[in-house]
């Protein structure tokens, strides 16, 4: 099958499954079909707006190297835009219900803010800090998140605000959250049809930027800037483009976060303090530093483990233990049981669960019979076609790559993590 | 034409003065030699040349009719001044074959809009790189290990790695820094015959650091000898080795004055 029709047919496939997880065509939505208790549900689509981060940090972070520790900032900007659009679209829109027919007018326009702006912040902030070698990057963004948390948190609610801009950040409503114009909460038009969507472009943009020439220059520069730049890599401009990509799409996560179905009502600043930018860090490095399967990985483990560490709390075993012994403070144990698994985790794979590896990446099939072991002696089309495989590769058709590539029966696994790790 | 010259090259680093005063004049497509005891300011000048360090106030650094003080090294890479480094400089967790195809970023038609839509260029573009790539790993005899992590390779391997890559520049000139370091007789052999094939092949200009005197003496058309920074002889690698400066430098001040007496 040409590309373009098979890539057509399967982007009709996967559009299709999404509506119905969102509408369910008339009967009940696909989504609690499948999940039917709401704290799951909340749960699995938080846990993708937390792959959309990291797979944008992946970028910054595990391609090009370079120490971001404030990505929750962006995710923040994202947030408060997101939530800003929503809001006065959803007041145009009549308000009520927000229904799926209007999330089409209102999330484009969400996301397309959302990423947007926290793309322009992340050129301010990146253009002077990255022209530099070194931490810089690390410092800045840092001061860069909590400069902006604070801003808002701190704003005077209510009264005496003067100027625009005063006002504008006092009706963002400070440490009590944005709740809309209208002050009835952020309207949530994003539904497992835009989050599930936006994972699924997020790990296309993420995977071709991995396995492109710009990709491969990118991680070029990780490895080695000087020898990058004196093969023609330009440090300063890739870097600086690598973390405006990165901040776009924390923006774009901060939207969907922002008007997710289930998720909170308000936008908060304590959402997106050091903390967050933290969990983020340990998504990428857990999942492995480059690897966008363990990016994705790395923000479903990361959501779910914090997640089942609060369920056990619920467990009858765990209340009665408590009840014997109320000096000992669970909740603050919690933490530790997290910061155990992290430690263990990495003490069994220093290089995060995939390394720079990735689930489902084929390698170019040997050419010619004559060597066996000439693993170099390729042609051309086979990198086309490894390159277009890797097109299906998102989370949303893993089984279709699956068996198109068993039947063509060539050795595709997660290559084997011994013996290459250094 | 595109010869390089220098002239009146200084660079200071704090109160040494690692370069003082250096001319000298690279004719196209010759075998050029940079010689010297250690710490002579060798890389110190290749440094200089690629734009890894600017020269003091007074300098001029010409390659055909660019000037090269005001550009930074990605520019100068362009430019197709090409370089090797002494110690390794290889894209580590990189395979064999995407630190080559990484030196392709010149040539490189499909940006990053035509990577994200995969459009036809892209493909097109990849695998004419590829072939490219393949064909340079095969010239050096690394095409059997393309899809390895470059840190698995042996020492002589990474070096050669490392001329590959920078051939994928398409360079007009190649520096290559100490590439005999750590080869035995054999390989140093392999790596003259090497520089005069690249030379010819592909109409370069080579200009050589190197203590390893079978290679110098064996390939260089012309050498420049620095020591403390200045240069203390220049001409054939014949006129050279006469020189009781560079015998001076090279092996002592007694040394050179018994061998002075000694020769005729």
């Amino acid at each position: 099958m040409p590309r373009i029709v098979r890539g057509v047919l399967i982007t009709a496939l996967v559009v299709v499954v999404l509506i119905w997880l969102e509408s369910g065509f008339g009967a009940s939505p696909g989504f609690q079909t499948v999940l039917p208790d709401a704290a799951w549900r909340q749960l699995v689509l938080f846990a993708m707006v937390n792959v959309v981060i990291a797979l944008s940090l992946n970028v910054i972070n595990g391609m090009a190297g370079q120490f971001s520790i404030g990505h929750a900032g962006f995710v923040g900007i994202g947030a408060y835009t997101g939530a800003l659009v929503a809001g006065h679209l959803h007041v145009r829109l009549g308000s009520g219900d927000p229904q799926f027919a209007n999330s089409f007018i209102v999330m484009p326009l969400v996301l397309l803010a959302s990423g947007t702006i926290a793309a322009l912040f992340g050129l301010l902030v990146g253009l002077p800090s990255l022209r530099l070698r070194g931490d810089y990057l690390a410092i800045v963004t840092l001061g860069f998140a909590e400069i902006f948390r604070l801003v808002i948190a701190t704003a005077q609610t209510g009264g005496t605000a003067e100027g625009s801009v005063a006002k504008f950040l006092a009706s963002l409503g400070g440490q009590n959250g944005y709740a809309g114009p209208e002050g009835n909460g952020v309207p949530q038009y994003a539904g497992p049809f835009w989050i599930f969507g936006s994972v699924i472009v997020a790990t296309l943009i993420a995977w071709r930027i991995k396995f492109s020439g710009w990709g491969r220059a990118l991680r070029a520069l990780r490895e080695d800037e000087i020898a990058a730049s004196a093969v023609g890599v330009d440090p300063t401009r890739y870097k600086v483009v690598s973390f405006v990509i990165a901040a776009a799409g924390a923006g774009v996560a901060g939207g969907l976060f922002a008007s997710m179905h289930d998720g909170s009502p308000t936008v908060q600043p304590d959402s997106f303090t050091f903390v967050q930018s933290f969990d983020a860090i340990t998504m990428v490095i857990l999942g492995g530093s480059g690897s966008v399967s363990g990016a994705i990985v790395g923000g479903v483990f990361v959501t779910v483990t914090v997640k089942l560490i609060e369920q056990l709390q619920g467990l009858e075993s765990i209340q009665a233990f408590r009840a014997d012994h109320p000096s000992i403070d669970l909740n603050a144990l919690r933490m530790v049981v997290y910061a155990a698994v992290l430690i263990g985790l990495m003490i069994l794979r220093p290089e995060g669960l995939f390394g720079e590896r990735e689930i489902f990446r084929r390698k170019r099939p040997k050419k010619g019979g004559g060597d066996p072991d000439n693993n170099a002696a390729q042609k051309s089309q086979s990198t086309q076609e490894s390159t277009q495989d890797s097109e299906n590769s998102t989370p949303a058709d893993k089984e279709s790559t699956e068996s198109a590539s068993s039947k063509q029966a060539t050795s595709e696994t997660l290559t084997t993590a011994e013996g290459t790790a250094s | 034409m595109s010869e390089l010259v220098l002239k009146n090259v200084t660079k200071r680093f704090g109160g040494l003065r690692a370069v003082g005063d250096v001319s000298f004049t690279v004719p196209e497509q010759s075998i050029f030699g940079l010689i010297g005891p250690n710490g002579a300011g060798k890389t110190t000048v290749f440094n200089l040349i690629t734009g890894v360090y600017k020269p003091d106030a007074g300098s001029a650094i010409r390659f055909g009719e660019t000037d090269l003080l005001p550009l930074k090294p990605p520019m100068i890479a362009r430019l197709g001044i090409a370089r090797t480094f002494q110690n390794i400089r290889l894209f580590g967790q990189l395979s064999v074959i995407e630190n080559v195809l990484v030196a392709s970023e010149k040539n490189r038609k499909a940006h990053l809009g035509a990577a994200l839509l995969r459009l036809p260029i892209f493909y097109r573009d990849e695998s004419e790189t590829y072939d490219k790539a393949l064909e340079l790993l095969r010239i050096f005899d690394l095409h059997k290990m393309a899809d390895e992590t470059s840190t698995s390779l042996s020492y002589g391997n990474q070096r050669r790695l490392e001329i590959a890559r920078a051939m994928m520049l398409k360079p007009k000139m190649l520096l290559l820094d100490e590439p005999a370091a750590g080869m035995n007789y054999g390989e140093a052999e392999g790596l003259k015959k090497q520089i005069h094939w690249l030379r010819d092949e592909f109409k370069l200009t080579v200009v050589l650091v190197e203590h390893n005197m079978q290679v110098v003496m064996g390939v260089c058309e012309e050498l420049h000898v620095l020591d403390h920074g200045e240069t203390i002889a220049h001409g054939t690698p014949e006129h050279v080795k006469k020189d009781p400066k560079v015998l001076a430098a090279y092996l002592g001040e007694e040394a050179s004055e018994s061998t002075t007496e000694a020769a005729p």
